[in-house]
C-alpha cells in the first residue's frame, strides 16, 4: 500500500478536481500563456458537456467532461482535431491551447474537442493510463456517433496527452484517426526514468505506467508531425520525442524544432501565426 | 516546471533519484580487527522544495565487520528503496591504502550496489562504484575530516529502446567530518553528486551549480561493538 503511494504513476497524473466549474476566458490560474481578443471563441461555438466513459477493466462507466468548439451540428461533415492535454489540473489550463486549435487554417474552421481525462477538473474517478485512454475512446465514439469519419479526424497530444494520442491512433477505438501530431512527446516511462538517473535502470522500479510511444509508434501508419521545444527541461526532444520520430516508419513524417522553448512554450516561443500555419499545413496536406 | 505540482516534487525526487549514488561514504577509516558495527544513514541530494533547500530522505541500515585492521567489509540495506518494493543493497569492503596512525590515511572503498525489483520480481542490476577519501585527525584526536571522490559505473552500453547509454561514470565529490567516540561515531557528509552532469531535464529542482550536479547532505549513526 505504502510503496504504491510513492510510485510515479500518482505522481504523473497531477490532476486538480477541486473546481467547481469551468471557467474558460475567465479563468485567472497559472497558464502558458493568454491569447488576445482576436481569437476569442463565440458563445455558441462553445459546448461543456458531459458523456460516459468506460473501458475494458471497468465495471461501470465513468462521467467524464469534455469541450466542444465549433459547430456541433456540422461535426459530420467538418474536420475535427481530438485534442488530448498533458497532466496538469483541468481543461481550465488548457482551453487557451484548445482555442489556438480552432484558429487552424481560418476561424473554426476544423472542431476542436477536448476532455478532462477521468479524475482531472469536474470529471468524476481516479486518473489512470487505461482510465485516460478509455476517455479518449470515449470521445471518439461520441465523435463517431455524430457522423465524423476516420478521414476528418485528427488527433493532437500534447505531453502525457501524447500517450491516449499514440495509443488510439496505432490501435483504433470507435475511430481511426487519419492524422497524428504530438507536441512535447513522452518517450516512454523507461525514458523518463532513465533520463533521470542517468542509468540503464528499468522503469518497473519505480512506475506501473505502461506508456510506451517509442514502440506504438511503430503500428502508426497515418502522417504524423512532430512539435518539440529544443529547451524542454521536462520530456527531452532528444531522449524522448526524437526517439518516437525516428521509430515512425509509417507514410509520411514532418518535425518542427522550436529554438528556446520549454516544455508548455512551444506554441508561445513558436508564435501562433506560425504555430497555426505549421499545424494547419500539416492537416491541410 | 510546468508538468508537476510543487507538492508532488519530494516522491519524484525521491523515485528519479533512490538510485542515483544518493549514500555516503561507508567506513572512510576500517574498523578494527574483529570489530563489529551498525550503522543508519541519512540524507541525499539537495532540492528546493516551496522555496527552501531539503534533503531527500534517504534511508539505509547496515552492518560492518573489520576482517583485520586494515579492511572492512560492510553491506547495507536502502530502506527508502523498499517502500517502492525495490530491494537496493550496497555491498563493499573499505581499505587502507597508506596510514600514517592518528595522523592521515588514505582509504578505498569498492561497492556493487545491487538492486531488484521484489513486487515483479524482475529488473535485477548491478552498478560497481568506488570510493577514494583521504582523511587527517587534527591534534591527532580520534575525530578526523576526510575528503574524497566517489565514482559509479553504468557498465550496460544500451538503454531503453535500443538507444546507446551515453554515460558510463557518474562522479561525485565528498567532504565530511567523523565524531568519533568510544561506541558512537557520528559521521557528517556534504556530496557534490553528479559533477558536471546537466540536472535538467528534470522532475525536481535540484540544488547544484549552473544546473550541474547536486549538492546532497548525509548523516550516519554507527555503534561499535
Amino acid at each position: 500500500m505504502l510503496s504504491s503511494c510513492l510510485k510515479l504513476d500518482d505522481n504523473l497524473f497531477n490532476n486538480d478536481n477541486k473546481i467547481k466549474e469551468y471557467k474558460l476566458d475567465n479563468y485567472t490560474g497559472e497558464q502558458d500563456f493568454i491569447l488576445n481578443a482576436s481569437y476569442d471563441i463565440p458563445q455558441n461555438f462553445i459546448t461543456l458537456f458531459t458523456l460516459e466513459s468506460q473501458g475494458p477493466s471497468d465495471s461501470k462507466p465513468t462521467n467524464i467532461r469534455a469541450l466542444y468548439i465549433g459547430d456541433i451540428s456540422k461535426i459530420g461533415t467538418d474536420t475535427v482535431i481530438l485534442y488530448c492535454h498533458g497532466n496538469k489540473w483541468h481543461m481550465d489550463f488548457y482551453w487557451q491551447r484548445a482555442k489556438l486549435l480552432a484558429h487552424v487554417n481560418g476561424k473554426n474552421k476544423y472542431g476542436v474537442l477536448m476532455m478532462d481525462y477521468r479524475g482531472y477538473g469536474l470529471s468524476e474517478g481516479k486518473p489512470t493510463e487505461n482510465g485516460m485512454y478509455a476517455d479518449v475512446g470515449a470521445c471518439m465514439k461520441w465523435l463517431k456517433e455524430r457522423g465524423l469519419g476516420n478521414n476528418k479526424l485528427v488527433i493532437y497530444g500534447f505531453s502525457l496527452g501524447s500517450a491516449p494520442a499514440c495509443e488510439l491512433t496505432a490501435n483504433s477505438g470507435a475511430l481511426t484517426p487519419s492524422k497524428l501530431i504530438l507536441e512535447a512527446s513522452f518517450g516512454s516511462a523507461a525514458i523518463m526514468v532513465q533520463d533521470a538517473s542517468q542509468l540503464n535502470m528499468p522503469a518497473d522500479y519505480f512506475t506501473n505506467l505502461k506508456i510506451d510511444n517509442a514502440e506504438k509508434i511503430k503500428k502508426v501508419q497515418q502522417p504524423f508531425l512532430w512539435i518539440h521545444g529544443l529547451n524542454d527541461n521536462f520530456l527531452n526532444y532528444k531522449t524522448h520525442g526524437e526517439v518516437v520520430y525516428k521509430n515512425y516508419d509509417g507514410t509520411f513524417k514532418t518535425k518542427f524544432m522550436v529554438e528556446g522553448a520549454d516544455h508548455g512554450e512551444v506554441p508561445a516561443k513558436m508564435g501562433f501565426e506560425k504555430y497555426l500555419s505549421v499545424v494547419g499545413e500539416f492537416i491541410g496536406k | 516546471m510546468s508538468l508537476c505540482g510543487v507538492g508532488k516534487f519530494i516522491p519524484l525526487a525521491i523515485i528519479c533519484c533512490v538510485l542515483q549514488n544518493c549514500m555516503p561514504s561507508r567506513y572512510v577509516k576500517p574498523l578494527a580487527k574483529k570489530q563489529s558495527a551498525a550503522a543508519f544513514s541519512f540524507g541525499g541530494p539537495l532540492i528546493t522544495f516551496v522555496g527552501a533547500p531539503i534533503p531527500i530522505p534517504f534511508s539505509a541500515l547496515g552492518y560492518g565487520y573489520g576482517i583485520s585492521d586494515n579492511l572492512t567489509a560492510y553491506g547495507n540495506l536502502h530502506t527508502t528503496s523498499l517502500l517502492f518494493s525495490n530491494a537496493q543493497a550496497d555491498l563493499g569492503a573499505t581499505f587502507n591504502i597508506y596510514k600514517k596512525e592518528n595522523t592521515f590515511g588514505i582509504t578505498a572503498s569498492p561497492a556493487l550496489q545491487i538492486a531488484y525489483n521484489v513486487r515483479n520480481q524482475s529488473g535485477f542490476r548491478i552498478w560497481p562504484s568506488t570510493d577514494v577519501n583521504t582523511y587527517f585527525h587534527p591534534d591527532k584526536k580520534p575525530s578526523y575530516f576526510y575528503a574524497g571522490f566517489n565514482a559509479w559505473f553504468e557498465l550496460a552500453n544500451l538503454k531503453a529502446h535500443n538507444e546507446k547509454q551515453q554515460r558510463h561514470l557518474i562522479p561525485n565529490f565528498q567532504v565530511g567530518y567523523v565524531i568519533v567516540k568510544t561506541k558512537w561515531q557520528h559521521q557528517f557528509e556534504t556530496k557534490y553528486l553528479g559533477i558536471g552532469i546537466p540536472n535538467l531535464p528534470g522532475v525536481v529542482d535540484y540544488i547544484g551549480i549552473s544546473s550541474r550536479g547536486s549538492f546532497g547532505v548525509y548523516y550516519t549513526l554507527v555503534r561499535k561493538f
